[in-house]
């Protein structure tokens, strides 16, 4: 019997190894895009500038950028890959519904929301330079409100419509409603006003302060806490409510916690980035077909792995190495988040409902 | 009531229902039932009277809106979310499709009261989760994702499911409800060995009259103003299931556990002949709308004997030969 125990668990050994390799052939990726994205720029910068840029202090215009520039940037990038599609995976099985994340459902857009409140409501006493400090965390906090509020529309809308679709759908109304109300508040605002909320909506992974970095990465890391603590919930959460329930998770505790996680993760991103499209949405997808499991307990640690890995890449994309232009990232994440969602829409016709 | 084994479950003037803002919506009168080790119990009653939220109540899932249930003498307003779901089970009819998940992973969440704070799955679990699958002889499909079971298959690990879980209590909500015939008795003959051999006590709701009056031990029969409870025979001799049928259309025999329709009749005939013949004889003879008559008068039918092949139906005018039951009813038919 003992035996036979023990060989039922080598087999689990094994696929455990299988995974293993694989998480650590991310973690190399994620190292060996970082070490790219800092090397490579519209401003083409021989290796070894950059390697003395990082290790001595030569306050060449080449350490400026590396710096002050580009290590900020790529290390908000993978910060952003990693938010984003953690709220889309809590998203995706809170929900139900594999076309769940941040952007299409309009968590992004009530963020927005909460970002124009701040800029265009009250900037009488907030100005550009002085969202430092304690202003970014207002703005970060008005974020999060925004993207909570949408997530408490799209529950209720969730529990009484049924179909995936729909609630997509919905959520693009929900979405577009938002834009208006904020297009309606920048005609109302003076001219201080709207440019400070206009350049925040062309965001950029590039443009943050030290302090919005600080910000970004304190809220992320307890966001990503968070999400390695609600991984059993999740996997509670994948049979529904009912089974939930009757499995003995306490429904309701675990949907405020994952509610808490997701805002402060797509909210804090929204704040400092701008919306940020399908990342969210794909990436967790991709984690599915790579460790081929619906276990959170993989799919918590291969989503933040992943995220990184896909929005550095996009990052390095969107600089057009070799060239002196530099592509919004946005359009580089939708052109490669779109084919996996795309994906998704036509494999989900042949097994309907599921996710 | 008298039980000579422990009882695992009792309700006590139990209300049930649904709360819609301010306003108690009660289903039904209060309800008193009790279940003891081991039973298999069904739960009967027409479409919409509350079944499913007896069970859902029962499950944990629902408040009481008045009553008590004790779970194993203590009730269940004492126990804690988790603490239940390590004395009752429960299915739904809802139906569990996740892509990517495994018959294993699903299995493995009926650990869930049992694991620590991430889900780990330790050797003892392990052994739990096998030992599931093997009673519900899915051991075969633990690797296969569950989107692509049938639908017996998905019910037998969702059952292997609860009972990785470890309850004394499984509560199934009409768990035969999707499956074909061959697929019904498999899940019930599970159901029947689980609660035989494991002394799960089992709760389920059903719509198949038959089925529950021949396998159950006993029957929690949900009526309008009250729950008769009892063993099926009991039920049957009290006359309790005529109260499920309009009684105008359906007449339901005791004796035998069938039902009839009730219809003017077009006349008697008598039968003559013995064995299983004579059995299906009568039944196709009630179905075509004539009443089996005790008294040999005309017409009568004579059943096939070995050395003649034909059903024989004599009247006043003469005798008719049929070589099969369906030409005689055909004829009576006409």
């Amino acid at each position: 019997m003992n035996t036979g125990i023990q060989k039922e668990l080598s087999i689990g050994f094994i696929s455990g190894r299988k995974r293993r390799f694989i998480f650590s052939v991310l973690l190399l990726l994620i190292f060996i895009l970082l070490i790219l994205d800092i090397f490579l720029g519209s401003v083409s910068i021989k290796a070894s500038e950059v390697i003395r840029a990082i290790f001595t202090h030569t306050n060449s215009n080449f350490e400026t950028i590396i710096l002050k520039f580009r290590l900020p940037k790529a290390i908000t990038a993978l910060t952003v890959g990693v938010a984003l599609s953690l709220s889309g995976l809590q998203m995706q099985t809170i929900f139900r519904n594999p076309m769940a994340g941040p952007y299409v459902l309009g968590i992004s857009s009530g963020a927005s929301l909460g970002v124009a409140f701040v800029i265009l409501g009250f900037s009488a006493n907030i100005t550009t330079d002085s969202l430092n400090g304690l202003g970014n965390w207002i703005l970060v906090a008005a974020s999060w409100a925004g993207a909570g509020a949408v997530m408490m529309l799209i529950m209720v809308i969730s529990s009484r419509v049924k179909d995936i679709m729909t609630v997509l759908i919905l959520g693009i109304m929900l979405a577009s409603g938002i834009s208006a109300v904020v297009t309606i508040m920048q005609y109302f605002s003076n001219e201080t006003m709207l440019k400070a909320y206009v350049i925040w909506t062309m965001g950029s992974l590039g443009n943050l302060t030290s302090s919005q970095l600080n910000v970004l990465l304190i809220s992320v890391s307890v966001g990503v806490i968070m999400s390695l603590f609600s991984s059993k919930m999740l996997n509670a959460l994948l049979l529904g409510e009912n089974y939930a329930g009757s499995i003995g998770l306490n429904v309701r505790f675990a949907r405020a916690v994952i509610f808490i996680c997701t805002s402060i993760l797509a909210g804090s991103v929204t704040a400092f980035c701008g919306p940020i499209g399908f990342i969210g949405i794909a990436v967790p997808h991709i984690a599915r077909i790579l460790f081929k499991t619906s276990d959170h307990k993989v799919l918590v640690p291969g989503t933040i792995l992943l995220g990184g890995a896909v929005m550095l890449i996009s990052d390095i994309i969107s600089q057009l190495p070799g060239s002196e232009n530099v592509l919004p990232v946005n359009a580089v994440t939708s052109l490669i988040g779109i084919p996996v969602v795309i994906w998704v829409i036509l494999r989900n016709r042949k097994y309907s409902g599921s996710f | 009531m008298k039980t000579y084994l422990e009882e695992i479950l009792s309700l006590n003037s139990l209300k049930i229902g649904y709360v819609s803002g301010k306003k108690e919506n009660i289903l039904l009168p209060p309800l008193s039932a009790s279940a003891i080790r081991g039973e298999l119990i069904a739960v009967i009653g027409r479409n919409g009277i509350g079944k499913s939220t007896l069970l859902r109540t029962l499950a944990g899932l629902q408040q009481p809106l008045g009553g008590e249930i004790f779970y194993s003498k203590k009730n269940i307003r004492d126990y804690s979310r988790m603490e239940l779901a390590q004395e009752v089970g429960y299915i739904s009819t809802e139906i569990v499709k996740v892509s990517n998940m495994r018959v294993y992973d699903l299995v493995a969440l009926g650990r869930f009261p049992h694991t620590n704070w991430i889900g780990k799955i330790e050797a003892k679990d392990h052994m739990a989760i096998m030992d599931a699958l093997k009673k519900t002889s899915m051991e075969s499909f633990r690797e296969k994702f569950v989107s692509e079971l049938s639908d017996g298959e998905r019910q037998k690990t969702m059952i292997a499911r609860i009972l990785a879980q470890d309850t004394g209590i499984m509560i199934m909500d009409e768990p035969t409800a999707f499956l074909d015939v061959a697929g019904k008795y498999e899940i019930l003959h599970l159901m029947r060995l689980l609660s035989n051999k494991n002394k799960k006590t089992i709760i389920f709701s059903t719509h198949d009259l038959q089925m529950a009056i021949s396998q159950s031990d006993k029957i929690w029969l949900i009526l309008d103003n009250k729950l008769f409870e009892g063993a099926p025979e009991d039920l049957m001799i009290a006359g309790e299931f005529d109260h499920l049928f309009d009684s105008s259309t359906v007449v339901f025999n005791s004796e035998d556990g069938t039902f009839s329709f009730r219809s003017d009749t077009k006349g008697n005939i008598y039968v003559e002949g013995d064995g299983n013949k004579k059995h299906w004889t009568m039944m196709a003879i009630n179905r075509a709308g004539f009443n089996v008559s005790k008294e040999k008068t005309f017409p009568y039918v004579i059943i096939p004997s070995e050395s003649n092949k034909n059903w024989r139906l004599s009247n006043k005018t003469g005798i008719l030969e049929f070589s099969t039951i369906y030409e005689l009813i055909t004829y009576l038919r006409r």
